[in-house]
């Protein structure tokens, strides 16, 4: 449970310091609607990325205590992509298209090395 | 034909997305079920493969919208 726990929250810090890293790029660079695309996708991976977490838990405690579990949230998820895609399409001269996809991508790149990192670095 | 290709693209990669998310959560709750004190474990597992199926069905939903949308 305190594996879950950590795991959680080290993503949760990943995201955070990309979300800085891409506030000061919007900030002190001249790539702004890249930056703010990036920003937008990122925050709406970041809510994906908390409602699967927080989905998840509320699975393992319904399994645990008995009580049952309509949804997972692969339909909110989804709204939210087409939410960021919408927005990104609607003001294309703010947001760079490119830029939102990635974002919304980020999560999983964040999963995925951090996953890697802990199987081969860290528990060998 | 734009609204077609987004229909079947959002239709066969939720299919998928549908298939590999109950194969992973029946897992997952059969786990539990057998041994609640590795619940931290199982999901995480089933937080990074649940990550990982949907990524597909997501970009799917993008690549339609932006067919729609042009």
């Amino acid at each position: 449970m305190q594996e879950w726990q950590q795991m959680t929250i080290r993503y949760r810090k990943y995201m955070f310091y990309l979300l800085a890293l891409y506030v000061l790029g919007w900030g002190f660079t001249s790539y702004q609607s890249v930056f703010a695309g990036l920003i937008l996708g990122t925050s709406l991976g970041f809510f994906n990325m908390w409602l699967l977490a927080k989905k998840t838990d509320t699975l393992g405690k319904a399994v645990t205590t008995g009580t049952t579990v309509r949804t997972l949230g692969t339909l909110s998820r989804m709204a939210t992509a087409v939410l960021a895609v919408i927005v990104a399409l609607r003001y294309p001269d703010i947001f760079h298209f490119i830029s939102v996809i990635i974002g919304l991508m980020t999560y999983i790149f964040v999963i995925m090395i951090d996953y890697f990192l802990h199987s081969i670095l860290i528990r060998k | 034909m734009g609204a077609i290709a987004a229909a079947i693209a959002i239709g066969l990669a939720a299919l998928g997305a549908g298939l590999g998310n109950g194969m992973i959560v029946s897992k997952t709750v059969e786990g539990i079920a057998r041994q609640p004190e590795a619940r931290g474990m199982l999901q995480s597992t089933m937080f990074i493969g649940v990550a990982f199926v949907e990524a597909i069905p997501i970009m799917a939903v993008v690549i339609a919208f932006m067919v729609v949308g042009q």
